[in-house]
């Protein structure tokens, strides 16, 4: 292997790549969230979130191509996509709470490996049988608005990826909101803090922890659809996807959903640098999440924005 | 229980003798050629169609009268796919069959095994499917009759330089022998001819995201970028340039003749030139040859069952030139292989069902590429091209 020495850009190269890193890093942010509010709940991984995001996006295809039909970019095609968002969202809402009652709820109480597996599990089944119903070719979503590139001063910028941007923003926002400050939003980090506490206090634990999967998966549902614009809806889009918002995720400080989106952007920012900038050979850009992950759980293992937790004894 | 052995092996020793005595003095009651494909398991198919197609010229060329009234015997052995099956299918067939020439094996991983032993025993061999570029690298007894993947890159690398006038080129292509094969004969071709390769940049099989390259690639400012790669990748590549504002044309490979980049990327595939199949001109040979071979086995032959039957026949009608010479039938069996050999090198302008054969100095089918330049979504063609003596050129029509 040879290790390039670091590459001189120009300014608007420089920004360019920062561009594209920040949106490849709000794309891993809006799947990291998902992630990270069923681990703050449930302490658990769910390794089938990827694949949910992916069914997601072929809900959101099928839906907005229906809707569609034949029109021309407009303020109708704009409309069906969000109408085909919410539907695939509820859809997509509604798998991931089946998935935890028949997948997950069973094993709450077994070891800590069980679901674990049974999630990886649930990811085989999802992607293949995405492959066997719709097979394995990718299918073009059609972008919902005209994508013709912004170019300030040499450095472009789509619609599409202010998109990303700002809906990854939003949601992020809403999620902290809501989690912050709502009832439900309180039942969550009461559960989150003691199962069986909460349920003695009244709270219906099972449905709080249903909701969670319904709200991560619907997110899920809505990154998939954006990405499916870039990257085409494909039946194992959800694994690299699904594993480097994890990781996202658990840089960031698994649980916290600030960190979650540190994470993502920090991840995207660093790929596209460690290759652009920095001269790490392409065949290498996968490895860079992971030396982060490593270094990460080594320096500061709750995370970035984590907070450590004692034992309780 | 050791003795009954000796004396067996005795015994067949002495017959073995007797039936070499004899065949000096007889007639040959055929001339043997052998075949090696999979012929069972997973890739059967592929063996299968090939040897049908060498069996039916044989079965057309005895009905004809053969070499002087004698037939030629195809004699088929199986392969599976593997090498090991191969190697010992070429052991049987020169040393007990005593084959003149050799048709396959169909696998580019057993010709190199038994190319490898053809090549050192001196025994002939066409291969109709072997496309990787260094089979013919193995020695001067291989040949093919199907087109090698160096070709493409190389008459991409002409036409790019010399018809299209570009000097500084960017790459875009994906770590796998495809792709990276192309990449390598088209910059060495289009290096040699005084271009320079401004940007190689590459990518991992299934990357979605190409926006880092196409980035440093941009940076560059190429004349054109080639990007030889699969349908998606390519459509992913053409669409995010534009979303970075990259105006430069795109160049592309036989990847890009698969309709569906036009599902995926219709709108940024205006403009791009791509080196593909070449248009092969409905023969009246070929006809024929599909009908008889869909009689015989219900079944259409593939481009490189096509292959296989032209490669049967050029090595019969080399035998039977061989056989002409009336030194042939005194020589050795090793002589009367030499002499094989020489008789296929020297194979001109053949007509076979798959067009116009003819074998380069290295033993490389002499085959024409198409180049494409698309129009919207509508691919048009430009011509048919070869590289001959080192120069590139257009092949009339």
């Amino acid at each position: 292997m040879i290790i390039r020495s670091p590459i001189v850009v120009s300014l608007s190269e420089f920004f360019q790549h920062l561009m594209n890193g920040l949106t490849l890093g709000g794309i891993y942010a809006l799947i990291a969230l998902g992630y990270t509010m069923v681990y703050g709940i449930l302490k658990f991984i769910n390794f089938a979130h990827g694949d949910i995001m992916m069914v997601g996006a072929y809900i959101g295809l099928f839906t907005f191509t229906f809707l569609r039909g034949n029109a021309p970019l407009g303020a109708w095609t704009f409309i069906a996509f969000l109408l085909a968002m919410i539907v695939s969202m509820v859809a997509t809402g509604i798998l991931g709470m089946i998935v935890e009652k028949v997948a997950y709820r069973p094993l709450r109480r077994a070891s800590r490996l069980a679901p674990l597996l049974s999630a990886i599990g649930v990811s085989f089944i999802l992607s293949n049988s995405a492959a066997w119903l719709w097979g394995t070719q990718s299918r073009k979503l059609d972008y919902p608005f005209n994508n013709a590139p912004y170019n300030i001063k040499g450095v472009v910028i789509t619609p599409h990826q202010i998109m990303i941007l700002v809906m990854s923003l939003t949601v992020m926002i809403c999620l902290k909101l809501f989690v912050d400050n709502s009832r439900s939003g309180k039942a969550m980090r009461a559960t989150s803090l003691d199962q069986d506490t909460a349920r003695l206090m009244g709270i219906n634990v099972d449905k709080v922890i249903g909701m969670t999967f319904a709200i991560g998966s619907a997110l899920a549902a809505c990154g998939g659809m954006l990405i499916a614009l870039d990257y085409k809806c494909y039946p194992s889009m959800g694994m690299m996807l699904g594993l480097k918002a994890f990781v996202a995720a658990v840089v960031g400080g698994i649980g916290n959903i600030g960190g979650a989106m540190l994470g993502g952007i920090l991840l995207g920012v660093l790929e596209t640098f460690g290759v652009a900038v920095f001269g790490i050979p392409e065949a290498m850009k996968d490895t860079i999440s992971f030396v982060i992950l490593i270094i990460v759980l080594l320096v500061k293992p709750e995370g970035l924005l984590g907070k450590a937790t004692r034992e309780k004894v | 229980m050791m003795k009954k052995i000796l004396s067996l092996m005795a015994v067949a020793a002495v017959s073995a003798m007797a039936l070499f005595a004899n065949g000096n003095s007889e007639q040959v009651s055929s001339y043997k050629l052998g075949f090696i494909g999979p012929l069972t398991g997973d890739y059967a198919n592929y063996g299968v169609l090939c040897n049908n197609a060498v069996q039916l010229a044989a079965e057309k060329f005895n009905a004809a009268g053969g070499i002087n009234g004698v037939p030629v015997e195809i004699i088929a052995e199986d392969s599976e796919g593997n090498n090991e099956k191969a190697l010992s299918a070429i052991e049987k067939l020169s040393s007990s069959d005593k084959i003149l020439g050799l048709l396959g094996p169909v696998f580019t991983g057993s010709t190199f095994a038994v190319g490898e032993r053809c090549q050192n025993e001196q025994i002939v061999l066409i291969t109709p499917s072997a496309t990787h570029a260094d089979i013919t690298k193995i020695g001067d007894y291989i040949f093919r009759t199907v087109v090698s993947d160096g070709l493409q890159g190389e008459v991409a690398g002409y036409y790019f330089h010399d018809y299209l006038g570009y000097k500084k080129l960017a790459v875009l292509y994906a770590k796998n022998d495809y792709s990276q094969g192309l990449y390598k004969s088209m910059s060495a071709t289009f290096e040699k001819l005084g271009g320079e390769i401004i940007a190689a940049e590459s990518c991992q099989v299934g990357d979605k995201d190409f926006k880092t390259q196409l980035t440093k690639i941009k940076a560059k400012n190429p004349d054109a970028i080639y990007i030889p790669d699969y349908t998606v990748e390519m459509a992913q590549i053409l669409e995010q340039a534009s979303q970075l504002g990259i105006t430069a044309p795109f160049l592309s490979c036989d990847g890009f003749s698969n309709p569906e980049i036009y599902n995926l990327a219709g709108n940024f595939t205006d403009g791009v030139i791509y080196v593909g199949p070449a248009k092969v001109e409905a023969s009246d040979a070929y006809t024929k040859f599909v009908e008889e071979y869909n009689a015989k086995y219900n079944v259409k032959p593939d481009s490189f069952a096509t292959n296989a039957y032209d490669a049967a026949n050029i090595m019969m009608e080399a035998l039977k030139d061989c056989v002409a010479d009336a030194s042939f039938a005194k020589d050795s069996l090793a002589k009367k292989r030499i002499a094989l050999r020489d008789g296929v090198a020297a194979t001109k302008d053949f007509l076979g069902v798959s067009g116009t054969v003819n074998f380069a100095s290295n033993g490389d089918l002499v085959a024409y590429q198409g180049i494409y330049k698309v129009n919207g979504t509508t691919p048009e063609y430009l011509g048919a091209y070869s590289v001959q003596d080192g120069k590139l050129v257009k092949v009339s029509e």
